[in-house]
């Protein structure tokens, strides 16, 4: 059973990548590495003494290596977590090749 | 390639799955092993220490995993991450996957690992 992200295709999604950096967009193209283009995308920067802050892109290219989550959005489950308005520490960063 | 006699006591599903470890190469034992998990729920601990609950969609051959209905642990750490629901996960990030201790023959995991790494060597059971 193969994994693709061809269901997710022209949806909304949330990237997390390897620095911790949370990316929203719309998926507009994939390949076989996770190479992704993110249609208006903007980025969600989270801070433990601010609210979040959303930046935005425009048009993106992820390059694979990069990627360590990609998942949908659910308006409802984001509006009923109130995850647009939470306060957090940023992610960590992927570590790779830990000694 | 040689298939291992399996005691009749071992359910069918295993006994395919043996035979199937068996006549892949090391590369695709632990993919066969993660597909015959597909339906259950699983924890998977990334290299940035996230860790994720839920039930394994699918699985690739770079053991790339597809979860759906995701919990995040420890969601006072992690907020930003409560709205995930279903997600894919690259392999390359994947650190652990916890499953459940009645769903894997560890012998029979065991077994099949050690004939990839031993192909010369004959192997008897009785």
């Amino acid at each position: 059973m193969a994994s693709t992200l061809s269901e997710w295709k022209d949806k909304q999604v949330c990237v997390i990548t390897c620095d911790g950096r949370s990316i929203f967009g719309i998926l507009a193209g994939y390949d076989q590495l996770q190479n992704l283009i993110l249609k208006e995308a903007s980025e969600r920067v989270y801070s433990p003494d601010a609210d979040p802050e959303s930046v935005p892109l425009g048009l993106y290219v992820i390059r694979g290596d990069n990627v360590a989550i990609i998942s949908d959005r659910d308006e409802d489950l984001e509006a009923s977590t109130g995850i647009s308005s939470v306060r957090a520490e940023p992610l960590e960063s992927v570590v790779q090749n830990v000694g | 390639s040689g298939v291992s006699p399996v005691s009749p006591s071992v359910q069918p599903s295993k006994c395919t799955i043996a035979i199937s470890f068996v006549g892949f190469g090391i590369v695709m034992l632990f993919y066969s092993f993660f597909k015959t998990l597909v339906g259950k729920e699983v924890a998977v601990e990334l290299k940035n220490n996230v860790v994720l609950t839920g039930k394994l969609h699918s699985v690739d051959q770079y053991l790339n995993i597809k979860l759906s209905d995701v919990q995040v642990v420890d969601k006072s750490r992690y907020p930003q991450l409560l709205a995930l629901k279903n997600c894919f996960i690259r392999g390359s990030v994947v650190r652990y996957i916890q499953i459940p201790p009645g769903e894997v023959d560890t012998e029979l995991l065991q077994d099949a690992a050690r004939k990839e790494n031993a192909p010369a060597a004959v192997s008897s059971k009785a």
